[in-house]
């Protein structure tokens, strides 16, 4: 009971409503996961078969388990949010803290570069890269990552030369402390907390964008997920039958689920990291 | 009368910020509200213009002119228009979007003034050219000039100016205060600085821990001759004079925090006059002929007398600190900023330098020129004989591990996750120091800095500290690599007047013992003349005045410096 | 839209006007080299090598050899790798873009048919979107404590939430399907001619799509500058001086606190642009994004490059654009001044 006051107390009812959810989703893929291999694209119904016992979201065109798509999907699309964030926070992280502390030719060089990133639409740069470099989880990881950095990336540079200016940064620097004892000691007590909301919103963006590609046709065949289901909905014309109900809706609805569960989580932490928003919305 | 108070009373939750508080202020009168951060003339400021938070709850009365201020819930015709407030921080209040003469207009219309923008500015002393000018174009003192304008534009009964001088340079403050003073307004001045009001002020009413202490004419408070409440005494005595011959004192302990229930009289735990009368009963504000003085004790003829900073005749000794021809400029994409012209320092170990300066003069470069975090466009620093400018990476770390920094802001300075134990061991960690040493010398730097050395304190994060433990903190730390120079950028002037003396005489004392070199950088050349043995001034990054405490004080030649002795004395 | 920014006031340091927008013509400049860059590059990262570029086995084997031999003197491949990227630069400058593989057509007449209709649908939405969410941000900053603030900041955090192509989805299953009130597919009504009632009706749904899946961003950044403005000291001080609470708002407050939110609203630009691939694809909407979709089944890789050069053109105009009328809303940069 303490520890879900003081969960309360840390992330507000918004927060915890969103940690509820991605447990949830994480308990999804976690039995995903225990499938066994081929669960969700191999042939067990007819095709277009309604749920009843044994399907319980009926089968796609091609008579594969729907539930099981949806299950396994779960999987897929956490663990590429999961690693695409851990990515791009490290990359937005070493080219932040760069051009945050680096020399000023350095920081100036990034932050023009990130400039011009930020002109680039990122969804577009995602399906023409996809289209041309393969559909593998891995290199969808890759590109990702490589295209959503610089918007934490100049976050975090704003994070650092704040922390860089404070008085205990200052004195340590003062008595001779090396530069990973500032780090270690001092900087990631200040910047720390705020790769959260950057990990939380990477992963979001990662999510959204990555099921955008399957459902261009663009994702990867041989594993189930929530964006490729929906590729099939539309090339079948799906939502002009009943079947929308038990084919559309679910892996939509576990998409939004999922990102809204990280969105209201990365909402909780930013709020409580901006002391003007927390004032504003406690008095 | 223009403003009456009876009984007034702030509080928050169940903890009354102000205390049943009495006090008028007449027709024209200036009556100036005296007190040390947390003693509740904020509150009461902002209790009579309705700006308090919503939890605060405000009881008994003030009247203005018949009016009733106190928890009243509309304040449309009366805030701005018959009581009008400079804020706290006026500088950066203006709305930096539009023109000084805008917003003028703007509170004219609003007040139904009947002055022309001009007019008001002219009030203040101001050229009409700067109607069209945005706040960023004028200077700090300019802009307290136009948050004084706007709240005249009502033409109001009452003038409340909440801390009108902080943020301003010693010399734009005397102006500011000797141009409310001429406004001819009755006028209730908050302020910290008694010192400085006693000059413009009538009356003077000296606030502790939510009650008055005394309320007074304040040319009896000018000659400090009659006497006084013990805790005014001390406020008094607090305020370095730049004369070697007036005391600079301290009073011991700290104010009380607001949570706890108060019996007797509030200054007793930290008064030198206290008797058992004094623990258990709590003094009423009783008339003294002119003045209202809330002591036990007043009518007797004991006078407080409290511990004072010591004077020492420091003999020349080894240099331990000498710095030649230090230039240095700051770039940035529009302009350069000469910090440092040409600078050259010595400090001899055992010796106290004050290096005084306002705000871009370019002392805290040279401090951290000194400290080896600004690497100086020119010229040599050397540090015990080792010359720190030509040292890099880990010879430089090495160097500074003999040079110890306390830091201007004792809230920031401290790292807010560590415990007092591992603070103060901060720079033995750095050095690499065997961990059995550690904890001896970490207790010895922590009782030299006057801190009690229990587990129960080193357990402590900084956050159960006050301002005044933080700073000797943060000198204990500095003491713990065994340092030959101390540096303390500003390291009183985010202390409470009262304890400021009572660093300054821990610094004393680590000189004469240790024969530590300290250079003490501050922007008040008052204190400087109390508690170092010799002083560089610096303007514009050039050295205008040099010497002794005793020749700066009383033969100064450079003009500026005059002009800073001439606001120092008030 | 899903983005991350420290929902505070950008600061910008003080550069005058005339620097700032050659400053800014400098970096479109450089997005347009670095789009140009990865068009000719990707192709030659292709796996499989470059040959691929020219479609499935099927597709190459339905080639000419006057298309081969043209093909193979467009590319120039053979010749070293910057002079092949000369050649590209001297065909994209002279708008030649290659032949469409699907279409059997150039792909600059190709693409000159769909722009139109995306410019229609990503202006229209952008208009629609900056107004809605700056409006709702401003009300739900005002009313952060009442209800309504409450319901809105929780309706812009679900629908920042949607996958665009979903909510799509639903949208034609309630209103084409269900009700009946509006048209599923195409532009234009089964006649194929355009007038404006039917041009209009076609557009509803790909608009709302794309108004409800962009404006929570802009929502929430209106929201926390508005409420970060308004705790301020200069609002603060106008409060102690009088000023009424509607009157801060109205001059002291909604300035300030909307200026930085031009930057987000060129930031919307490029995730509609985008959005325009899925929403004119779940809309089978004639526009540039279905035809990436259809150039993407078909692999027809010179259209697809053609329909990403497009569009990336499409957002570095409307962004200049965007940028040329911040000067008009800030008195400041206007002035050459602080910005």
């Amino acid at each position: 009971m303490t520890a879900l006051r003081r969960a309360h107390g840390l992330l507000g009812t918004p927060g915890l409503i969103g940690a509820a959810i991605l447990t949830a989703v994480v308990g999804v893929a976690v039995y995903g996961f225990l499938l066994p291999e081929g669960a969700g694209h191999a042939r067990v119904g007819t095709p277009y078969a309604p749920p009843g016992p044994g399907l319980p979201l009926g089968a796609d065109d091609l008579g594969r388990d729907l539930f099981e798509q949806l299950v396994v999907g779960a999987g897929t699309s956490l663990s590429l949010g999961f690693l695409v964030a851990v990515a791009t926070t490290v990359i937005a992280a070493v080219v932040g803290g760069a051009a945050g502390i680096g020399p000023r030719w350095m920081s100036a060089t990034i932050m023009r570069g990130i400039d011009i990133m930020l002109i680039l639409p990122e969804l577009i740069l995602f399906i023409l890269a996809a289209a041309f470099l393969g559909q593998a989880f891995g290199i969808r990881v890759a590109i990702l990552a490589l295209i959503l950095w610089p918007v934490p990336a100049r976050v975090l540079r704003a994070a650092v030369l704040t922390a860089w200016s404070r008085g205990h940064l200052e004195v340590a620097r003062a008595m001779g402390a090396p530069r990973w004892w500032l780090l270690v000691r001092h900087g990631s007590y200040l910047i720390g907390p705020l790769l959260i909301p950057v990990f939380v919103r990477t992963a979001m963006r990662a999510i959204l964008y990555d099921a955008t590609l399957s459902f261009l046709g663009l994702g990867d065949p041989t594993t189930p997920s929530w964006g490729t289901t929906l590729y099939w909905v539309q090339s079948n014309g799906v939502f002009l039958s009943e079947a929308w109900l038990w084919w559309a809706l679910p892996p939509g609805a576990a998409i939004t689920l999922t990102v809204l569960g990280l969105a209201l989580i990365g909402i909780a932490v930013e709020e409580r990291l901006n002391p003007a928003l927390k004032e504003a919305n406690s008095s | 009368m223009t403003l009456t108070m009876r009984d007034l009373t702030v509080s928050y939750g169940a903890r009354p910020a102000v205390d049943r508080v009495d006090l008028d202020v007449a027709e024209g009168e200036i009556v100036a509200l005296v007190g040390e951060s947390g003693c509740g003339k904020t509150s009461l400021a902002r209790a009579l213009l309705g700006l308090l938070p919503r939890n605060a709850v405000v009881t008994g009365s003030a009247l203005l002119a018949g009016e009733e201020l106190a928890g009243r819930r509309d304040w449309a015709g009366v805030r701005g228009k018959r009581i009008a407030i400079v804020p706290q921080g006026a500088m950066t209040g203006l709305s930096p979007v539009h023109r000084v003469g805008r917003q003028l207009t703007e509170m004219l219309t609003l007040h139904k003034g009947t002055a022309t923008p001009a007019d008001l500015l002219d009030r203040v002393g101001l050229p009409a050219s700067m109607l069209k000018c945005y706040p960023h174009e004028l200077s700090g003192g300019q802009r307290q000039r136009v948050a004084i304008a706007l709240s005249l534009a009502g033409e109001p009964r009452l003038l409340v100016a909440d801390e009108p001088t902080t943020g301003l340079d010693a010399i734009s403050q005397r102006h500011v205060l000797s141009l409310l003073a001429s406004l001819n307004i009755s006028l209730l001045i908050v302020s910290h600085d008694l010192t400085g009001l006693l000059p413009h002020a009538h009356r003077i009413a000296v606030m502790y821990a939510g009650r008055l202490a005394e309320v007074t004419p304040s040319a009896r408070l000018l000659h400090r001759q009659d006497k006084t409440h013990p805790y005014t005494n001390g406020l008094l005595t607090a305020t370095p004079a730049p004369d070697r011959d007036v005391p600079w004192g301290s009073i011991p302990g700290q104010a009380p925090a607001l949570d706890h229930t108060l019996t007797g009289c509030r200054f007793a735990p930290r008064c030198p006059l206290t008797t058992s009368r004094c623990v258990d009963e709590e003094p009423g504000l009783m008339p003294y002929g002119e003045s209202h003085v809330a002591c036990h004790r007043h009518d007797e003829d004991a006078l407080p007398t409290y511990p004072t900073v010591p004077r020492a005749d420091c003999a020349p000794q080894n240099i331990a600190v000498r710095a030649t021809g230090l230039r240095h400029t700051f770039r940035s994409r529009a302009r350069t900023t000469t910090a440092l012209a040409d600078v050259d320092l010595t400090i001899g170990a055992g010796e106290i330098h004050g290096l005084v300066g306002e705000s871009g003069s370019g002392k805290s470069t040279l401090a951290r020129v000194l400290l080896g975090l600004i690497r100086p466009a020119a010229g040599r620093v050397e540090i015990a004989g080792q010359e720190l400018t030509a040292q890099r990476g880990k010879a430089l770390r090495l160097l500074q591990q003999k040079i110890g920094f306390i830091h201007q802001d004792p809230y920031d300075s401290l790292h807010p996750g560590m415990r007092v134990g591992d603070l103060v061991a901060e720079p033995l960690a750095v050095s690499k120091t065997p961990a059995a040493e550690r904890g001896d010398r970490v207790h010895r730097a922590l009782r030299s800095a006057g801190l009690p050395d229990t587990p129960d304190f080193l357990r402590r994060h900084p956050g159960q500290l006050s301002g005044g433990q933080r700073q000797r903190v943060s000198i204990a730390r500095a003491l713990t690599g065994d340092p030959v120079l101390l540096i303390a950028d500003e390291a009183t002037s985010m202390l409470d007047v009262s304890t400021r003396a009572g660093i300054a005489t821990t610094l004393r004392t680590l000189a004469a013992e240790r024969g530590l070199a300290v250079l003490f950088v501050t922007h008040d050349l008052g204190e400087a003349i109390q508690s170092c043995d010799r002083i560089t001034v610096l303007r514009h990054g050039t050295v205008v005045e040099h010497g002794t405490c005793a020749d700066v004080a009383g033969s100064a030649t450079d003009p500026y410096t005059r002009q800073l002795l001439q606001a120092a004395k008030g | 839209m899903v983005q991350t920014e420290t929902p505070a006031p950008t600061e910008r340091g003080r550069r005058s006007y005339g620097r700032y927008t050659a400053g800014r013509l400098a970096q479109y400049a450089a997005v347009l080299f670095i789009a140009l860059t990865l068009n000719f590059a990707l192709p030659r990262a292709l796996p499989g090598g470059p040959l691929k570029l020219f479609g499935s086995p099927e597709a190459l084997a339905q080639l000419t050899a006057e298309e081969r031999a043209q093909i193979a003197n467009q590319y120039g491949f053979g010749q070293p790798l910057h002079e092949q990227f000369f050649t590209y630069l001297g065909n994209v400058f002279s708008l030649d873009l290659g032949m469409s593989l699907s279409q059997r057509r150039p792909v600059m007449e190709v693409l000159g048919e769909a722009l139109p209709w995306t410019l229609l649908l990503v202006g229209t939405s952008i208009v629609i979107t900056a107004l809605l969410g700056v409006t709702l941000g401003v009300i739900g900053a005002l009313r952060r404590r009442k209800g309504k603030g409450s319901g809105l900041l929780g309706g812009a955090i679900v629908f920042d939430s949607l996958p665009q192509f979903w909510l799509g989805m639903l949208l034609i299953v309630l209103f084409s399907v269900q009700l009946r009130m509006l048209p599923t597919f195409g532009a234009v009504g089964p006649d194929g001619v355009v007038t404006i009632g039917a041009v209009a009706q076609h557009l509803v749904l790909p608009v709302t799509t794309l108004t409800l899946t962009g404006f929570g961003y802009l929502f929430l950044y209106t929201r926390s500058s508005l409420l970060t403005v308004l705790t301020s000291e200069p609002v603060q001080h106008a409060h102690a001086r009088g000023v009424p609470y509607r009157q801060i708002v109205r001059r002291h407050a909604l300035r300030p606190a909307l200026l930085p939110v031009h930057t987000i609203i060129m930031m919307e630009i490029g995730f509609l642009a985008a959005g325009s691939i899925v929403v004119e694809t779940v809309f089978a909407y004639p526009g540039l994004g279905r035809l990436t979709f259809n150039a993407i089944s078909a692999r027809d890789y010179p259209l697809m490059q053609g329909a990403f050069l497009v569009l990336t053109v499409m957002v570095v105009v409307m962004n200049a654009v965007a940028d040329a009328t911040y000067p008009l809303l800030d008195p400041r940069a206007r002035a050459g001044g602080a910005r």
